[in-house]
């Protein structure tokens, strides 16, 4: 696999961003895959999926937030209050979930206090739980208040033929993760899991054309490869969002490759294409509203269900790790709903919860993975 | 959980429970207190609530209701619902659909028994539930997961865009259950042209739902009789609230959490109306003699939880500040957002409130969706709590008028809501001059913290802030 694909996705200020601001353009990062990001795209900036990677310790994010809340918004404002994310001229916060949508207040609270970490863009996006005529028509006039608020903010135009080209080439990227996912789940793949997430991550922070081409190269290098990795035990990955390489490398080990997921940092990032017939602003709130891959679409379970059910099948996968963020109360629940009825249907499940952060918990978890693998190696043997 | 539990339907249980504490009253004084030595765990509540003269008495009568209702109501040929607290019964009253709310429900139970809801608590995590999930609704969920509650029709909730958990208990129930499930969504600015049209078509989806899950049409002039409950029952809030101001508060501590509880239960039905109108009898009373509410009569200091209250077990948290004659101030439940609420007229936010209009079924639905939007907590913790209209907003200026010494937060670790933002508040309250107390217990499970530990620590806080004499 080409290096600049991992290379973007374990450092945040990575070659592109640099070589982005250098050229004199304006980054803007968000938090949630609900934000139609090519909005601003189209408006000439470079949209960035704000993280919490490479976060050491939570003292900032302790400060601000209280002690019952999920890692990951600690770890972003952690990054945020060491200045890691200064490159960012502006942010976007969504109701993604409760810890999510506080970091807004959390971040708004430390930029009075720490001198000039708060983007001088800072736009609190909303974004419904449910998908109705009435809540896509509220969506669609939330999307025009973040166009008109980056368009004064920037002093840029957005304007219909740039969203129209924008959409075309963000949905160009999604049909060709659509074709890596393909390969992927091939009988003998020719990337690993932890390959995959750093293509996918990758897109998220760098800009779309230059993903287009590199995307291009390595699903063209893997048709032609024959694949290597035959007989490895065939995980999905499921639950909260997971953007750190070395997760899925500690759940692969020798013995395991994961060929599939349902994360938000994974395939719910390029599911679905935005309509190009539609009218653009349209379009996109139906496709980002849509998705209903995140429990915090609520009453959407057996839909869920489903998509994990036919992704497992199609995927030939032999087990499901399910984990969630401590706190993470949307995945972790899901999780049990799912343990208890992809079970049902003969698909081996593992339910975790974890930290967000660096692997504190290695030991425990690669146990707990090595035990699962235990009991798929088992069952293959007695089918 | 304990093979007995299993032995007989728990809200049956309740249901007996609370039917025979509201009958304790009938024999004589003697016989009273002997019955009390045969329910050790129950008895502090009841004496607390009964101690509160009649009003006690029909609160009590009313939780008993509340429960035969929903157990019965599928034999009656209605239905029932799953919901939650900040859900306006209102609308469901006037569908014949009987309300279960989850959170009032775990209430009576930390109430009631020894070990409050611990084991369906507990139960709930059993099946794949997340400990880390509010304890409010858990402490019942588990007994309806468990099979161990009257069988259920829908399942409802009005929380998503306010508290991630709360609407989380819903659809996982509504998804384990397999029963059908809606959700009122809230957008996170409250006084919004866009967000009234979001909360009127949302309110019109979920009439159109519980019509499809029910088999009956919305009675237009039922819904019109529940409405004028609701604005009678408003205007004696409104007093309640008004009396509360005078010092010494002419309110006993119990009346805070009657009166909210009470409008749960029942809001747009004479149960509650009933029980209200008895709590302004003996508040007016109170005012007219210039007394206290408090049992030793000496007001020494005024508290306005900011959040919710300490439920377990046996009304510790009003009997600590009865002793101390601590004042209760109300808390973010009790609040009614109606524009003739007095904090509302005080600070001219009729924007964010609500009024009645029931010329017809438009207007109707109108004033309930704007009723419901302006629910406890679903009022004020949908946006930035710093925004206009919300948390912060709210609880300075209920702490200024009701001229409270100092701010009390406490809640559950389950939520997100509060917990991701409540350092922030408390800091902008502090400045305001408001010694702010946050207290790390569970308002519904003495395990993570035990109400001694609790009650000491707020000891501590009243000591060093010098806020009691």
């Amino acid at each position: 696999m080409n290096t600049v694909f991992m290379e973007a996705a374990i450092s945040l200020n990575n070659d592109y961003v640099r070589e982005w601001k250098q050229a004199g353009k304006k980054v803007v990062g968000y938090t949630c895959s609900y934000v139609p990001d090519e909005l601003l795209y189209a408006a000439g900036i470079l949209p960035y999926r704000i993280r919490g990677f490479g976060a050491t310790e939570a003292t900032i994010g302790d400060t601000y937030f209280g002690p019952f809340i999920c890692s990951l918004p600690k770890a972003m404002l952690q990054l945020a209050g060491e200045g890691k994310f200064d490159f960012l001229d502006g942010a976007i916060i969504t109701p993604g979930c409760d810890s999510m949508r506080r970091l807004d207040e959390c971040w708004r609270k430390a930029g009075g206090d720490i001198t000039g970490v708060l983007p001088k863009f800072f736009f609190h996006f909303g974004v419904p739980h449910k998908f109705a005529d009435y809540t896509v028509k509220w969506f669609i006039d939330e999307i025009l208040r973040l166009k008109v608020a980056v368009e004064g903010h920037f002093g840029v135009s957005i304007n219909e033929d740039k969203l129209r080209e924008t959409i075309q080439l963000f949905n160009k990227s999604r049909d060709l993760l659509e074709q890596f996912d393909r390969l992927r789940i091939a009988d003998k793949p020719a990337i690993t899991g932890t390959e995959a997430l750093a293509v996918i991550l990758a897109g998220t922070t760098m800009p779309r054309d230059v993903y287009v081409e590199l995307l291009e190269g390595l699903i063209g290098n893997m048709q032609k490869s024959k694949g290597e990795m035959q007989g490895k035990v065939r995980l999905m990955l499921v639950g909260s969002a997971s953007d750190d390489v070395n997760l899925i490398r500690l759940i692969e080990g020798e013995r395991a490759i994961v060929v599939a997921d349902n994360l938000c940092f994974g395939s719910r990032f390029h599911v679905d294409r935005v309509d190009e017939m539609d009218e653009p602003i349209q379009a996109l709130a139906m496709r980002y509203l849509a998705k209903n891959e995140c429990p915090r679409m609520y009453g959407e379970y057996a839909g869920r269900l489903k998509m994990l059910t036919d992704k497992a099948e199609k995927a030939k996968i032999d087990g499901v790790i399910l984990q969630n963020i401590r706190f993470c109360d949307l995945h972790g629940s899901e999780n049990g709903l799912f343990e208890r009825d992809l079970e049902e249907a003969g698909i081996p499940c593992l339910k975790i919860e974890r930290e967000y952060g660096p692997l504190v918990e290695t030991g425990r978890l690669k146990m707990r993975v090595d035990a699962f693998l235990e009991r798929i190696g088992q069952r293959r043997k007695t089918a | 959980m304990r093979p007995e539990l299993k032995e007989y339907k728990f809200d049956s249980m309740l249901w007996t429970t609370f039917a025979a504490a509201a009958k304790l009253r009938n024999g004589s004084e003697k016989e009273f207190r002997t019955m009390l030595k045969y329910i050790p765990y129950f008895n502090g509540t009841v004496t607390a609530v009964l101690d509160a003269g009649e009003p006690g008495q029909l609160f009590l009568e009313c939780i008993t209701k509340y429960f035969e209702n929903y157990i019965t109501a599928r034999d009656r040929g209605f239905h029932n619902a799953i919901t939650t607290f900040c859900f306006s019964p209102g609308i469901l009253y006037a569908m014949d659909v009987y309300p279960i709310c989850l959170e009032v429900v775990s209430v009576a139970q930390t109430f009631a028994y020894k070990r409050g809801t611990a084991e369906f608590l507990d139960y709930c995590n059993e099946v794949g539930y997340t400990e880390t999930s509010c304890s409010s609704q858990r402490g019942t969920l588990g007994a309806f997961l468990a099979g161990l509650g009257a069988e259920v029709d829908m399942v409802l909730t009005d929380t998503p865009g306010v508290c991630d958990t709360n609407a989380n208990a819903f659809a996982f129930a509504a998804a384990y259950l397999k029963k059908p499930f809606f959700s009122l969504d809230m957008p996170p600015v409250l006084v919004d042209p866009r967000t009234d049209k979001y909360h009127n078509s949302d309110f019109k989806a979920l009439i159109a739902f519980i019509e499809k899950n029910t088999g009956r049409k919305l009675d237009i002039d039922k819904l019109r009789v529940v409405l004028r409950e609701i604005e009678k029952q408003e205007e004696i809030v409104a007093e309640l609230e008004d009396l509360a101001r005078i010092v010494p508060n002419p309110l006993p501590v119990t009346f805070n959490m009657m009166l909210y509880a009470t409008r749960f239960l029942f809001s747009g039905m004479k149960e509650c109306t009933v029980v209200l109108e008895s709590m302004l009898k003996v508040a007016s009373d109170n005012a007219s003699r210039g007394i206290s509410g408090l049992t030793g009569g000496v007001e020494k200091m005024r508290a306005f939880f900011c959040y919710i209250d300490h439920y377990t077990n046996g009304l510790r948290l009003w009997d600590f500040l009865d002793r101390n004659g601590i004042c209760y101030q109300g808390n973010i439940l009790s609040r009614s957002w109606a524009k003739t609420a007095p904090h509302v007229k005080e600070y001219r936010t009729e924007a964010s409130a609500y009024s009645f209009d029931m010329k017809d079924l438009d207007s109707m639905i109108r004033t309930m969706a704007d009723h419901n939007s302006r629910m406890p907590m679903i009022k004020s913790i949908r946006g930035p709590y710093d925004a206009p209209d919300m948390w912060l907003q709210d609880t300075l200026s209920l702490a200024k008028m009701y001229s409270a010494d100092c701010i009390i937060y406490n809640g559950t670790p389950g939520c997100r809501n509060t917990w991701g933002m409540v350092k922030l508040l408390a800091r902008d309250t502090e400045q305001a001059g408001f010694p702010t107390f946050i207290m790390y217990g569970d308002a519904f499970d003495d395990r993570v913290e035990s109400w001694e530990a609790s009650q000491d620590r707020l000891e501590e806080f009243l000591r060093v802030r010098r806020l009691l004499p």
